[in-house]
């Protein structure tokens, strides 16, 4: 099922031009909008809901057009913002509340939604406070708590990891994916980064320049970029001539190795080597891919 | 070692205690309303924030002093009619003698009703789900508008009460309330859109504050300055058109020709024309104002 489609979509403000000619599809599940600052997503998502007219081309949102009924799209659609967005002066939970009232609910249901979803993205006793005492990562939860609290078909995240520390992203990627599965919510979600998306999106559309760089499953990502790192603690020289000459290619970046999967079997070969030649290992993982790795592949492809 | 809770009968079901279930999440089948529902949830919002509930103790202290204040006038007056048996301020005159604290309340809490959904962005937030730049700008309006109108209407019920339960010889002043009460909604409307316009062009509270407070001491001291010039060189009709400069008499020569009141100036207000021409620039403010707020809301939704 499309949950959102663009044909030509095209936004020039009188400096730049923020859109350019973007067609793109997503389908229901957790979509990942990759691209660099000014690459033009959250432009991207103002037009999708409505909020601002576009150029030229069309788009639809879960089968309607934000430019006719672009109030039907808001009453069915989250939206977090990338930027702050939150009272300071007001607790959490009557934001909340109030948020979910303008979305249409009637104030005992709000109470009770409003409940329930600050529990769901993880805001327990401290939801009675003013906002303006809350750390980063708990604004941040407000901001996911009052996209979700009025159960939208498909909520908008505009860069939810901005400004946590990475046991707060994990948080946030789990809580991400948790949306997109078990909550049943199409998700879309934009970053910077790509290696973040990877672990909770199920497709991923990269943008660069207002243009469409590249748009597939997660799984065609990670094939076309796989590759293993591996640190050990001495004799890497030794081991990079081993796996070359069992065939495999190896690119040294200090004291770590990058071996690019050809088959499962490189997994053996690398596991092999390691053994023989009696090595103590100290790291072998699945190679990090950021935004930078794909930008360089497709100009290296054009 | 008798534990009695801890061994369940054989055969019978467990039964804990205290457990909290994750019944995980459940999606939202009940009613959802329209845009009216949504423009009353803001407008109580606001009108609920401009009078602090809801909010730090901090922000009711102002908002509640000089509700305090307005009430004073209607408490004292009650006094002098229960002890002297004579009627103490008037109705038509309750707005025009309170002002100054009409003013200082409108500077303090119309910044309040607007600048924060400003200076800290929730005005995405709004515009992000089925509510419309108009939706807004009518809320905030209405919402100041509801608090001004309460801020006059309050004390002058009170002191209507008042003036029935005192029984005063002769009959109850009736036609002069209900005319006071029209007219605080004229008041309530012309001030709340002045305020609100003010305020919205800045996100920082300090300087809407600064700004509705000036316009008020300025039109009023203009309007001052005028009258007493012109009466000292005996231009008295052109002093009674320099009264309306001040937005309070302004609407005060609007009740005189509406309801037939008394002029709560001195020397009253122009003949003839004065009455529709106060009521035209009262209209035209208003106008002024709104479509201000809507071309302000425009380009705050397209940044």
């Amino acid at each position: 099922m499309t949950i959102l489609a663009t044909e030509g979509l095209t936004k020039r403000f009188p400096r730049v031009t923020a859109l350019d000619r973007l067609t793109i599809s997503a389908g229901s599940g957790v979509t990942g909008l990759v691209g660099a600052n000014g690459a033009g997503k959250s432009t991207l998502i103002k037009l999708l809901l409505g909020l601002l007219p576009p150029t030229e081309g069309t788009a639809t949102v879960l089968g309607l057009s934000p430019a006719t009924q672009s109030l039907d799209i808001r009453r069915a659609v989250g939206y977090m913002p990338e930027h702050d967005c939150l009272p300071p002066d007001v607790s959490a939970t009557e934001f909340t509340v109030h948020m979910a009232q303008m979305s249409g609910l009637p104030r005992t249901a709000a109470r009770e939604r409003a409940a329930d979803t600050l529990r769901h993205v993880g805001l327990y006793e401290e939801r009675y406070r003013p906002i303006g005492g809350y750390s980063t990562g708990m604004r941040q939860r407000v901001k996911l708590a009052q996209a979700l609290v009025h159960d939208p078909q498909l909520v908008f995240l505009d860069e939810p990891t901005n400004g946590l520390d990475p046991q707060g992203r994990d948080d946030m990627l789990a809580l991400i994916r948790r949306i997109g599965t078990e909550f049943g919510i199409s998700v879309v979600v934009t970053s910077h980064l790509l290696g973040e998306l990877e672990r909770v999106c199920d497709n991923v559309i990269v943008i660069d320049g207002g243009r469409l760089l590249r748009s597939s499953s997660i799984e065609e990502f990670t094939q076309a970029t796989q590759s293993i790192t591996v640190e050990v603690e001495e004799g890497q020289e030794a081991l990079a001539e081993r796996l070359t000459a069992a065939g495999q290619r190896v690119t040294a970046h200090g004291r770590l190795l990058t071996i690019d999967v050809s088959s499962p079997g490189t997994y053996d070969v690398v596991r092999d080597a390691v053994c023989d030649l009696d090595l103590s290992l100290v790291r072998l993982e699945q190679g990090r891919h950021r935004i930078e790795d794909v930008f360089r592949q497709e100009v290296s492809h054009v | 070692m008798s534990e009695p809770v801890s061994v369940p009968a054989p055969g019978a079901p467990p039964t804990p205690t205290g457990v909290i279930h994750d019944i995980g999440y459940r999606h939202y089948e009940g009613p959802r309303l329209g845009r009216g529902h949504a423009l009353a949830a803001l407008t109580l919002h606001s009108l609920r924030g401009i009078f602090g509930l809801g909010r730090t103790a901090r922000g009711k202290i102002m908002p509640f002093l000089l509700a305090g204040v307005m009430m004073l006038p209607a408490v004292v007056s009650i006094a002098v009619m229960a002890l002297i048996k004579r009627q103490g301020v008037s109705y038509p005159s309750y707005a025009v003698t309170m002002q100054a604290v009409l003013a200082v309340f409108l500077a303090a809490q119309s910044p309040y009703l607007v600048a924060p959904d400003l200076r800290f962005r929730v005005l995405p937030l709004y515009l992000s789900r089925p509510t419309t730049t108009a939706d807004y700008v009518v809320a905030k309006l209405a919402a100041m508008a509801l608090a001004m109108f309460l801020l006059i209407a309050v004390p002058l019920t009170v002191l209507f009460v008042g003036e029935l339960l005192v029984d005063l010889p002769g009959p109850p002043n009736t036609g002069d309330y209900l005319a006071a009460m029209a007219t605080s909604v004229i008041y309530a409307v012309l001030l709340a859109s002045v305020g609100v316009v003010l305020a919205s062009f800045t996100p920082r509270r300090g300087l809407g504050v600064a700004a509705v407070i000036a316009l008020y001491l300025l039109s009023s001291a203009i309007s001052a300055v005028l009258v007493g010039v012109l009466m000292s060189v005996s231009r008295d009709g052109a002093a009674a058109w320099a009264w309306l400069i001040n937005p309070f008499f302004l609407v005060d020569a609007v009740q005189v020709w509406l309801f037939g009141t008394n002029p709560n100036n001195d020397g009253g207000y122009p003949a003839g024309a004065g009455g529709p021409v106060a009521a035209v620039a009262v209209l035209a403010v208003i106008a002024l104002c709104v479509t201000a707020l809507v071309l302000r809301y425009r380009k705050a939704a397209s940044s």
